[in-house]
């Protein structure tokens, strides 16, 4: 699908996002690999809690960036995390690991909109979890 | 689903995710005041009705539901 940072408001080395794979009205599938430049990366080779909340507001990003070009804007919008709820940690990945993010788009009020993100390791192990409040900028 | 049914519905889990006594939770009593919402609590209301009733309160409707009397109504006259 599209460029990634055609997509996102955030530049090395603080991408978290290498594409968005799939997107329809509701929600969206992006990846992530980890490699060894990840700026969350730890020193036992593992990448931080934080990086996981970063890549699924990423990913958020990724979905809310695409609809926007699809809608006719010409950058793509800039979100801020208003809340985070729920997050819930299973593991956390290695360097290697490929990251699978399902983003699902909630209600919305105010600008403020609940999104539900969930990420699995190598297509099958759950990683985390979470309920996430944007607000998304307007032009 | 009943009027009462609505209400009793709607009071347990406004109560238990706003943290509030069900007491508190009367017809005529302001929504906002009352579960002292700000512009991020907010849509964890929207999200309670969507979710308990599968009904969506659009963005242009939210001002219109003030009092609990009222997100009564509403969630009355939209639920399946």
């Amino acid at each position: 699908m599209d460029n990634i940072q055609a997509l996102i408001p955030q530049r090395p080395p603080i991408i978290m996002v290498d594409e968005l794979t799939e997107a329809d009205e509701e929600q969206a599938l992006c990846q992530l690999t980890v490699r060894e430049d990840n700026f969350f990366l730890q020193s036992d080779g593992t990448m931080a809690e934080t990086g996981i909340i970063e890549h699924i507001a990423q990913s958020a990003s990724a979905y809310a960036g695409h609809k926007a070009l699809q809608g006719g804007a010409k950058v793509p919008p800039v979100g801020y995390i208003g809340e985070i709820k729920n997050f819930h940690l299973y593991q956390l990945p290695k360097v290697g690991d490929q990251l699978q993010t399902t983003i699902v788009m909630g209600p919305e009020a105010q600008g403020v909109t609940l999104l539900h993100g969930e990420t699995l390791r190598n297509g099958k192990e759950l990683v985390a979890k979470t309920q996430m409040k944007i607000f998304i900028a307007q032009e | 689903m009943t009027r009462e049914e609505i209400i009793e519905k709607v009071k347990g889990t406004l109560a238990e995710e706003f943290e509030v006594d069900e007491s508190v939770i009367q017809p005529e009593a302001v929504i906002y005041e009352t579960l002292q919402l700000d512009s991020l609590s907010l849509v964890d209301l929207v999200a309670v009705v969507q979710y308990t009733f599968k009904v969506k309160i659009p963005a242009e409707e939210l001002p219109t539901i003030k009092t609990f009397a009222q997100l009564y109504d509403y969630i009355e006259s939209h639920v399946a």
